[in-house]
């Protein structure tokens, strides 16, 4: 696949590639609606190039659930009711995720902080920081029996080509 | 009554899972087969003639396949007043007006066209107050106002012409309560601009059959019959020729209803040859050119004895509508009526106006003119208390609405739950421990205050509801009412699961296309539960009496003996001597047979206002009450607020998910914390939006709440299914009165106009410093 380097990751993955489930909310990254990782890193991915992407490794909301389960940060929102609308949704998980990978056991504080980029208008985020705690809590009893997310990525080689 | 195995229960919502994988796809991921791309361009002018608009270079720009202009799409459009163009004619009223439209093979390529065109502007007067706009001689926005179509409750003024709609009440004579009254109070409050920042933003895709004519429109619109309806008026065809689909929603807090960018997609579709059009707007786009809560200013004045008891309440209500009607006439018409607020007063005199202006266009937003209401009546009222010595909650207490009451708009009223809400949320507060300042923290000053309301729905309206249950023993249910996040589709399935008796996961929610969904009149107003959960109800209990009458010669019993649970129906007496309903429905109808069942409900005795008084018997189908309770803390040396803790009383009639109820609470409460502390899209001096983005318009993040206090308070209304109401709207609409209370309280210093910033908190301060 051919890409201009001037194309956003995000449009990328949402036009070119068809993955929809990374949401815009506002182009400019001040929302945190299309959080990806970026070589295990949460990053807005409307604010990356695709002309930086020579060699990255990209993880989307669709590469979160692990094999045919659902991962347990999933299952908390679920639980939890932290999906209201659902469209900051992808956001939350993929940035609640970064934070438990480092960070197995957070305050509340912490929590909130670590989500302060990821902006939510029908929760009030009372809900979804519930869920992050109990997803950590159950990591935590999971421990090392999880298998690490090994999960659907799209490599990149070469410069402004995709191979998936 | 039976018991409840479903309703009442805090089930878990039944659309989480596609969300959280990220399967949900919304109307801004929806994708069509050989589309169009659409890019807009926007007035940058607040009020100006069009000379000229040049649009030969987009034309000419490779893989453009239209280009438009006003003259290319001559329809109007609004929901009580026609004054809308799906692209500006010959004028344009504010800066994010659509004036041209481009299609292309894709979003560079539409992107690139749009910016070559070019448009000459000859500059007219504008104005950017709707006080401003009342005074005499002000020039109308809308020369041709006399001829629009428009709804026939709308009243205008003789002498303001800029008055798109003017709501008055008249109860008893206010002068005479002011000259019986010991102390009579007069003031002033506003409210800015605050945008619903919903966070999917606004789009439409449309596509118009070059056979048929037939036009066909995919948006996430939260009311699509009456968007149908506005859509046909507009196009002048009959409604069967439209067809609206709606993929999921990603939010919209009254912004997604009416037509926004509906008629931009519609409009160059028909110049596209049969390929479809997909038309997104941006973030900063979606700011400016869909929709806005109006700003408002609210006079107000009261009369009351020594006592307390209120005797005489006169307001006078500015509604800034912006550059076209949209939904301001029912805003300033059911914001108005209750702003004097949920009180017995024997005189009540008000006056609201909506006013055209020069800015972006004001609408439906949750509450519906209730929080502009509140922060003034509610504020006055604490202002009232400390002049009278009372205690704001003693005071409120002694002049609410109760049982039995007669509203100054004539109605009686009944499952009042106001006093039990006000009691709850001032003790979940510690209402009467007092604690002025912070151990080591010498600036800071502690302050409480409460808040309450209540809120008509809109009345009166129809929900219809289909239910479709097939051999498998599996519930489809057909209903308009739309998921925006609110979690209808699980309070929906509960209701059908309740009364067909089977477990909720046999439930699943049909998608909504007018094509077969049966009509409901929008998903607004704290409608859905009451209204289509009434509809749902009947068509399942349709249903149920259907797979009784089927069931009954199988099971060799009599209708009136059967009974159902667990997906069965079995003898009442001989539990065991039962058949799953499934079966009943292939033994009857075979194996792809399917049993329908119909309901539909309409609250029959709504009766619209009368003009003269805005009186009516029976103006709501139901009220919801509410009352907030804030705790803050006010830096004295900087005007920060910092919230400690804020507790919300709903009465909810009955929680049919009190899950999905604090829910709503909670989420209501965030939003009305951000109207009160910094929401505010600041329009320029040249009408010029200076905040369309989320890095300069501050929405609540998650580290700006408190500790949120949600109750749930079960007064039940004898019409609502299960004895529900409503329960969406309230959430934000007493919070800033609230927390403008308890900062009074605080400081000792009452602040007037919102966002209660910093800065403003601040110079108040400085202020009073300076008056001693």
């Amino acid at each position: 696949m051919d890409v201009p380097a001037h194309r956003l990751l995000l449009d990328l993955l949402r036009d070119e590639i068809g993955l929809t489930g990374t949401k815009e909310g506002c182009g400019t990254g001040d929302c945190g609606a299309c959080t990806v990782f970026l070589d295990g890193k949460p990053v807005n991915s409307c604010l990356i190039l695709s002309g930086e992407l020579d060699g990255a490794e990209i993880v989307t909301i669709e590469g979160l659930k692990i094999g045919p389960e659902l991962h347990p940060i999933q299952r908390a929102f679920i639980q939890d009711g932290g999906a209201q609308c659902g469209y900051c949704t992808p956001g939350m998980l993929m940035m609640s995720k970064a934070l438990l990978d480092e960070n197995p056991n957070p305050t509340e504080e912490e929590i909130r902080f670590a989500l302060s980029g990821n902006l939510c208008r029908c929760t009030g985020y009372v809900k979804i920081v519930r869920a992050v705690q109990d997803a950590a809590a159950e990591l935590r009893r999971l421990g090392a029996d999880l298998t690490p997310a090994r999960i659907t990525s799209t490599n990149m080689t070469g410069s402004n080509s995709w191979k998936s | 009554m039976e018991e409840l195995s479903i309703v009442g229960k805090p089930i878990t919502r039944v659309d989480s899972k596609e969300k959280v994988t990220g399967e949900a796809i919304y109307g801004y991921d929806l994708v069509l087969p050989n589309m169009l791309y659409g890019k807009v361009v926007f007035s940058t002018r607040p009020h100006a003639r069009i000379k000229r608009i040049h649009t030969e270079k987009a034309r000419r720009y490779p893989g453009v396949a239209a280009v438009i202009t006003g003259k290319d799409a001559p329809w109007t459009h609004g929901e009580s007043v026609k004054d809308k163009p799906f692209l500006a004619q010959d004028k344009v009223r504010y800066v994010g007006e659509p004036v041209a439209a481009v299609a292309a093979e894709d979003e560079d390529a539409a992107q690139a066209a749009a910016a070559l065109i070019e448009v000459e502007y000859e500059d007219l007067p504008a104005y950017f107050s709707p006080e401003e706009a009342c005074k005499p001689g002000a020039v109308s926005i809308h020369q041709e106002f006399g001829s629009y179509r428009k709804m026939e409750f709308i009243v205008t003024s003789p002498t303001m012409p800029n008055v798109c709609e003017h709501f008055k009440l008249r109860t008893g004579e206010v002068e005479k309560g002011f000259r019986q009254s010991d102390l009579i109070l007069e003031e002033r409050y506003s409210v800015p601009i605050i945008q619903h920042s919903a966070m999917e933003p606004h789009s439409s895709h449309a596509q118009v059959d070059p056979e048929t004519g037939r036009v066909t429109i995919w948006v996430a619109n939260d009311a699509p019959f009456r968007a149908l309806h506005e859509m046909a008026e507009a196009l002048r065809l009959p409604k069967e020729m439209i067809r609206f689909v709606n993929p999921l929603q990603g939010g919209g807090f009254g912004s997604k209803g009416g037509l926004k960018v509906e008629p931009l997609a519609v409009a160059l579709a028909y110049h596209t040859k049969g390929r479809p059009v997909r038309v997104k707007f941006n973030r900063e786009e979606t700011f400016i050119s869909t929709l806005t809560r109006h700003e408002a200013v609210a006079n107000i004045k009261s009369g009351v004895k020594k006592d307390g008891e209120l005797l005489a309440r006169e307001m006078r209500l500015f509604w800034g509508a912006g550059a076209y009607a949209e939904k301001s006439p029912t805003v300033c018409i059911r914001g108005s009526l209750p702003a004097p607020g949920p009180y017995r007063i024997p005189h009540v005199k008000v006056d609201g106006y909506a006013v055209y202006t020069n800015k972006p266009v004001a609408g439906s937003y949750r509450g519906y003119g209730i929080p502009q209401g509140a922060w003034a009546c509610e504020q006055h009222m604490d202002e009232l208390a400390k002049r009278l010595g009372l205690d704001p909650l003693e005071f409120r207490l002694k002049n609410v609405y109760v049982d039995g009451d007669v509203s100054y708009w004539g109605e009686k009223l009944h499952s009042v739950g106001l006093k039990e809400t006000l009691l709850k949320a001032a003790e979940a507060i510690e209402w009467g421990k007092k604690i002025s300042r912070v151990e080591g923290f010498k600036s800071l000053r502690v302050g409480k205050g409460l808040a309450c309301i209540s809120k008509p729905t809109r009345t009166p309206t129809t929900s219809a509801a289909g239910v479709l249950v097939d051999s498998k023993g599996e519930v489809a249910v057909l209903a308009g009412t739309v998921e925006i996040g609110q979690g209808s589709n699980t309070i929906l399935s509960q209701v059908a699961a309740e009364e067909l008796k089977v477990p909720m996961d046999k439930v699943r929610m049909a998608p909504l296309d007018t094509d077969v969904i049966p009509f409901d009149a929008s998903t607004t107003s704290s409608r859905s539960t009451y209204h289509m959960g009434n509809a749902v109800r009947r068509a399942a209990i349709d249903a149920r009496e259907k797979l009784a009458e089927m069931a009954s010669p199988m099971l060799e019993a009599r209708k009136e003996d059967l009974a159902f649970s667990d997906g069965r129906v079995f003898l009442k007496d001989h539990p065991q001597m039962g058949i799953p309903i499934g079966d009943v429905i292939r033994r009857k109808l075979g194996t792809s047979g399917v049993l329908r069942g119909a309901g539909s409900y309409t609250y029959e005795i709504g009766k619209d206002l009368d003009l003269e008084t805005g009186h009516s018997d029976h103006a709501s189908a139901f009220y919801m009450y509410a009352t907030q309770a804030a705790e803050v803390a006010v830096d004295e040396e900087t005007g920060r607020v910092r919230l400690l803790r804020m507790s919300a009383a709903h009465d909810v009639g009955k929680a049919i998910n009190p899950l999905n109820c604090v829910a709503q609470i909670e989420g209501g409460l965030a939003m009305g914390i951000g109207s009160a502390l910094h929401e505010e899209l600041v329009i320029d001096e040249k009408g010029k939006a200076r905040n369309p983005s989320f890095l300069d318009y501050h929405l609540v993040t998650s580290l700006d709440l408190p500790k949120m206090i949600p109750i749930i308070v079960e007064c039940p209304e004898p019409e609502g299914p299960y004895g529900a109401k409503g329960l969406g709207e309230p959430g934000l609409a007493p919070t800033p009165a609230a927390i403008g209370n308890a900062v009074a309280d605080a400081l000792g210093i009452r602040i007037y106009d919102l966002p209660l910033t910093p800065e403003r908190v601040y110079w108040a301060i400085e202020g009073k410093k300076k008056s001693g």
